[in-house]
């Protein structure tokens, strides 16, 4: 996890050791073999459910559409016509994959489907498909299919034993595209979704396409899993295939497991299955469910982040409650079945994980101060350049205005940056400065005007490519990606700024960014357990760490004490000095007179003033504006 | 004709399917929960009816006289599970899905998988039916509809005109302001949560009246539900009237003009379209009062 280098070779190695060993198993008996196979096809189904919903959060219950699709790919080309059913599992994977990218494609487009619509949509899925399956003949016609037992190589019969293979096959897919996910760009790009997905845009993370290539493996991995599901079956019904199992399923599996961490699902498959079949072997079949209902719900409740996070924090104790139960059950021998062990094995585990205490904290945060390291990467910038040098434009905002329904709140204003400078701009609440950042970033699309930056018109463009251009933006109220550690934050910024960086350079560049606002000493801490004035310096140096040409600080110094503010104008001055231009939105006139080379009043979403500080903040219209039609200038 | 008594008859479901949808939709608007637990509940309603009715020989429209409190106390029970754990919206949907699940499986378990359906004999309204001009309508149709109509139009003024609608509406637009006024949101959320299970129940009675019931039945409500909570714009109560009666009227249309297993595609592409036009739903009440 710590180099980059290390992730391929890991995944070949793991492969080399599991090969053997799953080899061994297809030596075993054909009901052990069957029951394996139960777990490596809900490993498989979980698993790439969990690469969209668990790693990016968007949830989703359309996991039997996929599902079912790879099913009666299978049943419709392999059992009905025939065609080779090797080719039918690839079929059924890209099939079940365009489903997703048409769900994707309309899901992901609209800006107003937040997380909760999505599931919904994603709930109705499957039931539109099963109706759609059941009218046409072609398809099913509500009469069901059967499909015939596929010739396989003498090697691996009997059948069980090649089901067995092919099974592994797809799950062994699951788990490493799940693996290598978890460690470059495609799943950091879905963590900074899950964690805020308006932030990760305006850093350069294209979420649109990110999201796309999430559900996209979700259904190939899906579709492929139902057609190989589909051999083992021998008939399918519409009832049977589109039915609660699948989604409830692979839901409660990844919960279980742990949904941050791509053997969560893995884990979860093999303690639900196995719960599964002790159930129906005691003759409990028909409380499979709310057995499983049940547990979601007190899952949910009580232990939402899962097994293996558990696990990881007492990782010795957990594999020697199983070894010992595993060992002293089989060496007795007295009760029950090798399955029977497994799951008294795995239950200790559980139970050991689950035990009330700290176990292995993550390492506490000890007193830190916030030092203000020496910044040589930025030199001081301004400096180097000649006497006659003149400032090119880096944006200018022409007639912006931007309405929310009937509030106009900013009603036309022109606006130019030159390069160098650091532009103060201030107003009463609600006179549109928030608004003027969001048109400036991307966020938000102006009713009218133009904004152009280095002479190119961005008024259109989604917020990511903005930021390739160099805008970056922080947040009022800070807005780190809270699973992610301080320096982390800023290595997705770098990860996915203009030119795409591995994982491992991202994190050595991050270093340069620390020093810069100073926050070296917490680099490896999470965003919750530093505080507001260190979230506000870190949302800074994740903004710089997209090499911008351009800053906006919006009341980046809001609710400081005044030791905390000097060291945040320190900071501040150190960004402008190495040759970014700011704009600075903020309340506390002492700051923008300290820092800004101009300042622009905004009032009622109207342009009032312009010019240096001393001047603008002794304008009449301003005073008035800002105290209200009764006070005077303030007399000297 | 038939096209148009198929879409008189199908607006009138669909206010049926509002009254479903109307309790879902409030829960969210105001509360920020996703309870897929009321159809749960709304099928609980709806056996209970038959039962009630097959065993006790009680009249099936009388039964919510001991449904609606009953689903009264479970809402409020579910609600008050919510507020104790401070569940978050994306996860009142997971868990009030196990709680579905759940529900679900112990109905196949005590009623079986099969259809339910009460025999003419205790259930007369499924013979009867009114004519209108030209048209006839099925006597639980009609009763649905009614039932719908009224039920929702009054949560509607009870909203608008009582103090505690007031504080609910605040609640929804913003929970800490309205909390630091003074406003008692445990007490309204579980007055709202058991209101909106006593209406479960009242739907469940009237689809038990109409149509069998099997233990799936939740899911075929489901989508259209959900797509009236949407069209109808999430917490707005007449919006949700308005959306049923629309949604029901194109499902009627499109399954003559066209085929019944188009209807869900419609509705689909209609709540799609809403999605990127009209992202408060089609029937946005005015801002201000």
């Amino acid at each position: 996890m710590r180099k980059r280098s290390w992730v391929a070779p890991t995944a070949v190695a793991l492969g080399l050791v599991a090969t053997p060993v799953l080899w061994e198993i297809t030596r075993f008996p054909v009901f052990y073999l069957v029951f394996v196979s139960g777990i490596l096809f809900w490993a498989a189904q979980a698993t790439s459910w969990n690469i969209l919903s668990g790693y990016s959060g968007y949830f989703s219950f359309g996991q039997g559409a996929f599902f079912g699709v790879g099913v009666y790919t299978m049943a419709v080309l392999f059992g009905r016509h025939g065609w080779n059913w090797l080719f039918v599992v690839l079929l059924g994977g890209v099939a079940a994959m365009l489903l997703a990218a048409g769900i994707g494609a309309i899901a992901f487009r609209l800006r107003s489907l937040r997380g909760e619509i999505f599931a919904l949509l994603t709930l109705a899925v499957p039931f539109i498909l099963a109706a759609v399956v059941r009218l046409v003949d072609v398809i099913d016609g509500g009469q069901g299919i059967v499909v015939p037992v596929p010739a396989f190589p003498e090697a691996v019969a009997p059948f069980q034993r090649f089901y067995f293979v092919i099974s592994a096959v797809v799950a062994l897919l699951a788990l490493t595209a799940a693996y290598l996910m978890q460690n470059n760009r495609y799943g950091w790009a879905l963590f900074a979704v899950r964690d805020d997905e308006d932030v990760a845009e305006g850093l350069g993370v294209p979420t649109f396409f990110h999201k796309m290539i999430a559900i996209g493996i979700n259904g190939l991995i899906g579709g492929m899993s139902g057609a190989v599901v589909a051999l083992n079956l021998g008939f399918v019904s519409v009832e049977g295939t589109f039915n609660l199992r699948v989604p409830l399923f692979v839901i409660v599996m990844s919960v279980l497991g742990g949904r941050n961490h791509w053997a969560g699902p893995l884990v979860g498959a093999v303690y639900i299955h196995t719960l599964q079949n002790r159930l129906a072997d005691a003759g409990f079949d028909g409380w499979s469910l709310i057995v499983l209902g049940t547990v979601l719900v007190l899952l949910m409740i009580l232990a939402p982040d899962g097994l293996m996070s558990r696990f990881s924090r007492r990782p010795w104790q957990v594999s020697a409650a199983f070894v010992l139960v595993l060992a002293g059950l089989a060496m007795f021998g007295t009760w029950g079945e090798p399955v029977d062990w497994v799951a008294a094995a795995l239950a200790a585990a559980a139970i050991v994980a689950f035990l009330p205490g700290r176990g292995v904290s993550p390492a506490q945060r000890g007193v830190s101060s916030v030092g203000l390291g020496e910044s040589r990467a930025f030199g001081e910038a301004m400096k180097t350049r000649g006497e006659n040098w003149t400032p090119e434009p880096v944006v200018t905002a022409t007639d912006v205005a931007k309405s929310f329904g009937g509030v106009d709140a900013l009603r036309g204003v022109s606006i130019t940056v030159h390069e160098g400078e650091l532009v103060g701009l201030v107003g009463p609440n609600g006179s549109g400065k928030t608004t003027l950042v969001n048109l400036l970033s991307g966020a938000l699309r102006p009713t009218s005007g133009s904004i152009r930056l280095a002479g190119a018109e961005i008024v259109r463009l989604p917020p990511h490519q903005i930021a390739h251009l160099g805008i970056a933006r922080t947040y009022q109220i800070p807005r780190p990606f809270s699973s992610l550690t301080v320096r982390d934050n800023i290595a997705v910024a770098i990860m996915f700024g203009r030119e795409p960086k591995s994982l491992a350079e991202s994190r050595a560049e991050a270093e340069e960014f620390l020093m810069l606002v100073g926050l070296t000493d917490l680099a490896d801490v999470r965003p919750e357990q530093v505080n507001l004035h260190e979230r506000q310096l870190l949302e800074m140096a994740r903004a710089m760490a997209t090499r911008p040409s351009l800053l906006l600080l919006d009341e980046a110094l809001a609710g400081l004490n005044p030791v905390e503010i000097d060291n945040a104008v320190a900071v501040v001055r150190r960004i402008h000095g190495s040759g970014v231009s700011i704009v600075l939105v903020e309340h506390l006139l002492r700051v923008v007179i300290q820092l800004a080379t101009r300042v622009i009043v905004l009032d009622q979403g109207r342009q009032l003033a312009e010019g240096t500080a001393d001047v603008v903040l002794r304008d009449p219209a301003v005073v008035t504006a800002y105290m209200g039609k009764e006070s005077h200038a303030p007399g000297d | 004709m038939t096209e148009l008594q198929a879409s008189i008859f199908g607006a009138l479901t669909g206010s049926l399917f509002a009254l479903m949808a109307v309790g879902l939709s409030m829960l969210w608007g105001f509360l920020k929960i996703i309870n897929l637990a009321h159809f749960a509940m709304i099928l609980l309603g709806g056996y209970l009816t038959v039962d009630l009715a097959s065993r006790l020989g009680m009249s099936p429209v009388a039964t919510i006289l001991i449904t609606a409190p009953l689903m009264f106390l479970i809402g409020a029970l579910v609600q008050a599970g919510f507020d104790r754990f401070g569940v978050s919206e994306l996860n009142s949907l997971l868990i009030s899905y196990g709680l579905l699940i759940v529900t679900v499986q112990i109905v196949t378990n005590v009623w079986t998988a099969d259809f339910q359906r009460m025999s003419p004999d205790i259930n007369p309204l499924s013979l009867q039916s009114v004519a209108i001009g030209p048209f006839v309508f099925p006597m639980p149709t009609l009763l649905a509809a009614g039932f719908g109509t009224v039920l929702v139009f009054g949560a509607h003024l009870v909203l608008e005109r009582t103090y505690a609608g007031r504080a609910l509406q605040a609640f929804g637009q913003d929970r800490q302001i309205a909390s630091a006024f003074g406003i008692d949101h445990r007490t309204l959320g579980l007055v709202l949560a058991g209101t909106a299970g006593a209406s479960a129940a009242i739907a469940g009675m009237l689809f038990a009246v109409g149509e069998p019931l099997t233990p799936d039945s939740p899911f075929e409500w489901i989508g259209r539900v959900f797509a009236i909570v949407i069209l109808g714009g999430i917490g707005n109560v007449t919006g949700t009237l308005y959306a049923g009666v629309l949604v029901g009227a194109i499902s009627g249309l499109v399954s003559v003009l066209w085929s019944p297993s188009a209807a869900p595609l419609a509705v689909f592409s209609l709540v799609v379209l809403a999605l990127v036009f009209r992202p408060n739903g089609l029937f946005p009440r005015k801002a201000g009062h």
